[in-house]
């Protein structure tokens, strides 16, 4: 029987716990700095923080003796991707064609801010259906 | 998929965590296995049989409605 020796190599709670915390301390820096009108020491502390804590999550795994991500982690994310899309379409599909068709009756006014939100909606399925494609061809 | 993995690790006295280490993976999907919460990937299935020298169908058996 093995013996695991915790206090040498990185476990995955204090992976997680890392990660986590040094990306809630890079948004508390960010709100800060709008609350403090300190707006680009904020965006500051959040892109370091974001980009610190992005390194580890994706570094740590593969330095670290330890196993930090399986494939189970993997097909969770994959399937709340999955989930994600499908909400979004339906939504997507549902409602945004109604409100276009409202807008031309001149029973409503898309707004500046509703318009964003439907253009980047369709950026990021436009984006999807890439990396979809990308994931099949590399399958 | 139903599975013996709880008697064969506990025939072996390991906990979840030492074969999780053994195989690869993380404690949490061994757990995750044990209780019919996961189906693991033809690999790890591979490694588990390996692991307790037994084939792949003497662990995992298909639910009956499969």
């Amino acid at each position: 029987m093995t013996t695991t020796d915790t206090k040498s190599k990185l476990t995955r709670q204090r992976y997680r716990g890392i990660v986590y915390g040094i990306g809630g301390l890079a948004i508390l820096g960010l709100f800060a700095g709008f609350v403090l009108d300190q707006h680009f020491t904020g965006t500051l502390i959040y892109l370091i923080g974001v980009w610190i804590g992005g390194g580890i999550a994706v570094l740590a795994p593969a330095w670290s003796e330890a196993t930090l991500q399986d494939e189970r982690d993997w097909e969770l994310h994959n399937r709340a991707s999955g989930i994600l899309v499908g909400i979004t379409m339906v939504f997507g599909l549902s409602i945004l064609p109604a409100l276009y068709a409202l807008e031309a009756g001149s029973y409503i006014e898309i707004t500046g801010v509703v318009s964003g939100v439907i253009l980047t909606l369709s950026a990021l399925f436009l984006l999807y259906g890439v990396c979809f494609g990308i994931a099949k061809r590399r399958v | 998929m139903q599975n013996d993995l709880p008697k064969r690790r506990e025939d072996e006295g390991l906990s979840q965590g030492e074969l999780a280490e053994a195989v690869g993976v993380t404690r949490q999907t061994i757990n995750a296995i044990e209780r019919n919460r996961y189906d693991p990937s033809l690999e790890l299935a591979f490694k588990l049989a390996a692991h307790f020298d037994c084939s792949i169908e003497d662990i995992f058996e298909p639910d009956q409605d499969n």
